[in-house]
Order: C-alpha cells, then structure tokens, then sequence
C-alpha cells in the first residue's frame, strides 16, 4: 500500500481541530497525517499540542498556499508516496480517502474530490464562481472538472514534488488548469461535504467574488504564459 | 495634446511593454500571479486611453479640465498612487513577518545552546 500523508492546514480552527483530528485518528489509524498551524490568533497550536496531534507550527501566517506546501515539503523530505489536504473545519470526510486512492493508483496524478461528479451542481448564487471557473477550465483545456474549488485534492509523489518546490503552485484552480494544460491526469471521485460545525468561514461575499475573479483571470489570461520547470529532479535541488 | 497621434503611440507601446514585461516574469517564474493582476489591469488601462481617446476627452469635459491628457495623467497618478498605498501596507506586513521569524530563529538557537549546555 502506497504511503500517504493527510496534510491538515489550520488557521483559527480550535473549535473544530480536535473533532476532526481526533476522528481521523479513531476511524482510520492507518493515515498519517500532520496538523500545519498557519500562525493561527487563536489557540489552535496550543490544542494541538495539548493532545499530542502531530503538528508544524509556522511561526507566521503565509495563507493556504503557505500552509499546504509546507505539509507537501514535509511529505517529500520523508518520503510519502502521495499526500492530500483534508480542510481543519471538517467539510471533508476520510472515509472518501480509500476511492480517491484507489483512483491515484489506477494512473492519475491529482485526484479531486468532488461534490458534483455525479450530484447536479445546484444554480445558486454561491455555486456562480465554481460554474465560471469550471467554465474557465473547460474553454482553455477541454476538460471538464465539475468541483474544481473543492480543497479535497490527493496528488502523486510527482506532483507532490513539483508543489513543494515551485512559485505559483498554490492548491487552487489555476494551477488545476496548468497542470491539465501540460499533460498532467486529473481525475474526480464523487464525495459529499459536511457543514462547518463551528467558527467562523474565510470567504465572505466580498473574498469569493475577489477570489473568482482573480482565479478566472489567471485561468483565462495568465496560465498561457507560465513555462513549466521539470529539467532538475527533485532530489538534486536543495529544500 | 492628444490629438496627436506620438502620446497614443507612448501610451500604447507603454502598455505592450508593461504587460510583455510581466508576462515574462510569469513564464520564468521570478512573480507570484495575484502580483501581477494589478499592472495587467494597469496596462489594459492605458491601452484603452490609447485606443478610444474619446473617454478622455467625454471625461475632461466633464470634469471641466482644460485638457483631455489631463484626465489621462490623473487616471494614471490615481492608479500608482492607490498601488503605492497598498504596497506601503504589504512592506508593513512583511517587515513585522521578518522581525517574528528572526526572532524565533534566535530563540530557537538559544534553547539549542542551552540544551547543549546541560548535557
């Protein structure tokens, strides 16, 4: 069986940290899996060191991006075949982690973890940003990805090296799109998301409109541009 | 002034080079996307001056300037003065990162040291 690490970033989530870690460790033993605290205000480090989590504890706020490749960094230096992130506010069950697995190891480089593969996307206001970036997606690759902003994403050790070292390989859309873009297989599996149970949520009306934006101009304009590096493996480049 | 045709031409080939140059920055990978979503923004500003001078002029009218190339001097003026305010926020920001990180790494030095001195 393939080694995998379950990266959790966590920026103000001690009301949910506990429920989630303490549940993934229950049911599913067999997961690595470490907390990255992106310099959270609140006492997320202190509750995860209470309980004995396993924890990086960035001095600092860097953001998702920040927090995730840094889980993605460790998982390289010691030697994880495949990593995912798993959301701190409990939105993403484990018990979808086995399919998505079973997916990587059938061929594809990044598995997502999808809410709408087979579920009809609901026409709502909050899912306008998902169809414009699915959308955005679709016209400048051909493919179709039905959750491309779900956070639920599993990548290979390749891709996993190629997250930890490079600028621009933030966990969002664009660099989906990117990668679709240079030959890279994405595949989906269909998962269902809880609620957050408790704290309050990053995106505001005001952050997913600027958020969308941001993603769709990337995908449509900027994407073209970027040249991809993968002359110097990974283990001959100093982290 | 912008009736003549050399201002449209500065202002168009200011834009193609701001935008070429950033561009550039993105296929190196020397500039992280969202920096560069302002001067994409800024040079589709200028070329839109460039190319459709009848704004400027719609606009100076308006706002009762003497000269279209005002209204295009304004815009540009507003929008680095708006970039110069953000950026000043941005350096705030990271120079207290910096001083936390050397901190810490000072800190961390030391329980190092002291270890090491009980052993």
């Amino acid at each position: 069986m393939s080694k995998l690490l379950i990266v959790i970033p966590a920026y103000n989530e001690e009301a949910n940290i506990v429920r989630v870690v303490e549940d993934l460790v229950e049911r599913f033993p067999q997961y690595d899996y470490v907390v990255v605290n992106d310099g959270s205000r609140d006492k997320t480090a202190a509750v995860c060191r209470e309980h004995g989590f396993h924890l990086i504890d960035l001095p600092v706020n860097l953001g998702l991006a920040g927090a995730f490749q840094t889980g993605l960094r460790y998982a390289a230096e010691n030697g994880y075949d495949c990593a995912m992130q798993l959301d701190a506010d409990g939105q993403h069950k484990p018990e979808y982690i086995s399919a998505m697995l079973a997916e990587l190891k059938d061929g594809a480089d990044i598995v997502i973890g999808s809410r709408f593969l087979t579920v009809k996307k609901p026409k709502s206001l909050r899912m306008l940003g998902s169809y414009i970036i699915s959308w955005s997606i679709r016209l400048t690759t051909g493919r179709a990805i039905c959750d491309p902003t779900s956070g639920m994403r599993m990548f290979n050790r390749a891709m996993m090296e190629e997250f930890a070292q490079n600028l621009n390989y933030g966990p969002e859309p664009d660099t989906i799109s990117y990668l679709i873009k240079n030959g890279a297989v994405v595949r989906e599996v269909q998962v269902t998301m809880g609620e957050r149970i408790a704290g309050q949520s990053y995106l505001t009306l005001w952050r997913s409109a600027e958020y969308m934006v941001k993603m769709s101009i990337s995908i449509l304009l900027i994407q073209w541009f970027r040249k991809r590096d993968t002359e110097t493996p990974y283990p001959e480049r100093s982290l | 002034m912008l009736d003549q045709p050399i201002i449209r031409i500065c202002l168009i080939v200011g834009s193609l080079l701001t935008a070429f140059y950033i561009l550039r920055r993105v296929r190196l990978a020397k500039v992280q996307i969202e920096d560069t979503l302002f001067w994409l923004f800024f040079s589709a500003v200028l070329l839109i001056l460039a190319l459709f001078p009848g704004i400027a002029y719609r606009a100076a009218y308006l706002m009762g300037f003497q000269s279209p190339i005002n209204f295009v001097y304004i815009v540009i003026i507003f929008l680095l003065l708006a970039k110069q305010f953000f950026m000043s926020i941005r350096i705030s920001q990271l120079d207290s990162k910096v001083r936390i990180l050397t901190e810490r790494v000072a800190l961390n030095e030391e329980k190092v040291e002291r270890e090491k001195l009980d052993l």
